[in-house]
């Protein structure tokens, strides 16, 4: 029992980690807190749905095209909608991405309604067994992507010419303007990047969860708790932090009851902002990977 | 728009207002009281939000907790004449206290952590059970008034509240506290520096903000008789008050009730025709505001004048 629940824990964790990756990165970097996040994991998790259901594509091989597509929508609403509002004031991006989360979950109720639809791959029920613990081969190929991705996004900042430009403008926007960068173009690549592992956060999602227009907001209060958790716009922080978060919750659902996950988390969100704010492992400096 | 203008303003409205059950049908007197109602929300964010600067998007939370004081002390036999002022002094002494560790909080982290809150205080009726009705909601006592006389009650009564709440927003603009408010706003640090209270200031427009949302809450449980949680503690309740405050104009005394009235009239008139895509159009609503006029109206339309006739301007948060 504590072994299966220190391992179910432990699965999903990659998951949050690369669920909250984006939404860290775009809030550290931009200060933006992007509420319609939720909205591009469920729609990540659509895609991949979709692409499994019509054209018998498997979710973790139509990734890249999930990505892909989501980075497009990322980057065509921060160009579009969050560039124009961005010098003006903090609450107005907030109220802006609200707005959108309204909006895209809508659309999606209204083009597949709110019924519970899920993909099924010929090795979902399979699990591995070590002694007496069952490890689900979904829940580790899951694991083990996200925490590729994690690797990948990583080398990108660090390694790049556009991660650095990335870094740079989170440090300091106006500096970085006299380099030769444009922010605003750096603002789009950067919210492209967070919706596409917002995009395969949906993918991985689509394999583990049932899913419905609600998806993403299941997910949304998990990611802020972990953002804050890992550190504002920490990589490194974000899938640490996604680990230490699925193992309480899988925890205090085990031994609480699932009715008090949403409470420990609270609890856990509100102990650490007052305690803690730059978060377990971050340090007070925005854009840190 | 200058002090005197929004005065005026306000007075023509209330003459209507008080006028208006004699010659409208219940339709539409529901329909007003609903402006009523979302009026004093937004004009509780006006109060934490426009003049302080602190974004409870979770401000629902004292929605929940006013209906749920009514509900319960109704329930448990006091009178609503009674039952409201109790959920009005539950809703204040909760923000009294969890606003010491919460409004340490700056930006964002304020925003999330009142959502949270609201999310925390929905599984908390749910896990106490007992007399709160927990998942299965609470009904409450019915009144012995006939329908008709009990709908205008209700009616004068957010009246009431919303003249009360914009009264406390006048009275706001041109007090101490007011001022102290406006200057944290701006800047937290400068404030402390000039000697302003920033911690009691902050916690005492929490506290009002509360009251007043608390007291429409209340008076929302004893209207519809039957409470649950999802509905109580609704975060759309304040998203719906954010948008009324800053299609309004945020920091002014009745930028928000005209937001209030124009977004719940234009949107009773929508929404009855799409009855499936209500937040679709919501959410269109609040990117277009968000776009066209983030400033509101009420400055929006100042700007159509001169400059120099221009009153004192709305600052940005």
């Amino acid at each position: 029992m504590l072994a299966q629940t220190f391992v179910n824990g432990l699965l999903l964790g990659g998951v949050y980690g690369v669920a909250t990756i984006g939404f860290s990165m775009v809030w550290g970097v931009m200060s933006i807190i992007n509420l319609a996040h939720g909205a591009y994991i469920m729609m990540g998790a659509y895609l991949a749905y979709l692409m499994a259901a019509r054209l018998g594509i498997d979710p973790f091989l139509s990734m890249p095209l999930v990505m892909a597509a989501l980075f497009c929508v990322g980057f065509a609403v921060q160009s579009l909608l969050l560039n124009p509002v961005m010098r003006t004031s903090v609450l107005l991006t907030l109220a802006m991405t609200f707005g959108l989360d309204l909006f895209l979950v809508d659309v999606f109720v209204a083009l597949f309604t709110s019924d519970i639809r899920s993909v099924n791959t010929s090795y979902s029920s399979e699990a591995l067994a070590i002694g007496p613990v069952l490890v689900s081969y979904v829940r580790l190929a899951a694991a083990l992507l996200s925490l590729a991705l994690a690797g990948l996004l990583y080398l990108v900042l660090t390694r790049t010419r556009l991660g650095q430009a990335i870094l740079a403008t989170a440090l300091d926007r106006e500096a970085a303007r006299l380099m030769g960068i444009v922010p605003e173009r750096i603002y789009g690549y950067t919210a492209g990047i967070g919706a596409a592992l917002a995009g395969a956060a949906g993918s991985l999602a689509s394999t583990l969860f049932p899913i419905s227009p609600g998806l993403g907001n299941s997910f949304i209060g998990a990611v802020f708790v972990i953002t804050v958790l890992g550190g504002i716009g920490s990589v490194t922080g974000a899938v640490a932090a996604g680990f230490v978060y699925a193992l309480i919750q899988s925890f205090a659902a085990s031994y609480l009851g699932v009715n008090y996950q949403e409470i420990v988390a609270f609890g856990l969100f509100l102990v650490i902002l007052v305690v803690r704010p730059q978060g377990l492992f971050g340090k007070r400096f925005f854009g840190e990977v | 728009m200058s002090d005197t203008r929004q005065l005026v303003l306000a007075a023509v409205l209330l003459a209507a207002a008080l006028a208006a059950p004699a010659f409208v049908g219940n339709y539409w007197l529901r329909v007003l009281t609903t402006v009523f109602m979302f009026g004093v929300v937004a004009q509780g964010l006006n109060v934490i939000v426009g003049f302080a600067g602190y974004h409870a998007f979770g401000n629902s939370v004292f929605f929940g907790i006013g209906a749920y004081a009514a509900g319960v002390g109704m329930t448990l036999g006091l009178p609503v004449w009674i039952a409201v002022p109790v959920a009005v002094l539950v809703a204040t002494l909760v923000a009294a206290i969890l606003g010491w560790p919460l409004l340490r909080l700056r930006g964002h982290y304020f925003a999330i952590a009142t959502v949270a809150l609201n999310a925390a205080a929905t599984e908390a009726i749910i896990n106490i059970g007992g007399v709160t009705g927990g998942a299965q909601g609470l009904p409450l006592p019915f009144s012995a008034l006939p329908p008709t006389t009990l709908y205008r009650i209700i009616y004068f009564a957010m009246l009431a509240a919303l003249v009360l709440a914009t009264g406390v927003v006048f009275w706001l603009s041109r007090s101490r506290l007011g001022y102290a408010l406006r200057a944290l706003r701006d800047s937290e640090d400068g404030a402390e520096v000039m000697g302003v209270d920033t911690v009691r200031a902050k916690i005492l427009a929490w506290m009002i903000s509360a009251a007043m949302t608390g007291a429409v809450g209340g008076l929302w449980a004893y209207w519809l008789t039957f409470i649950e949680v999802g509905t109580a503690f609704d975060v759309s309740i304040s998203v719906r008050g954010y948008i009324m405050m800053l299609l309004g104009g945020m920091g002014t005394v009745i930028g928000p009730v005209i937001g209030a009235a124009l977004f719940q009239l234009v949107g009773d008139a929508i929404w009855s025709h799409f009855s499936g895509i209500h937040n679709l159009l919501l959410g269109a609503l609040v990117m277009a505001v968000v776009l066209m006029v983030p400033r509101g109206l009420l400055d929006s339309l100042s700007r159509l004048r001169p400059p120099a006739r221009r009153g004192r301007r709305p600052a940005e948060a």
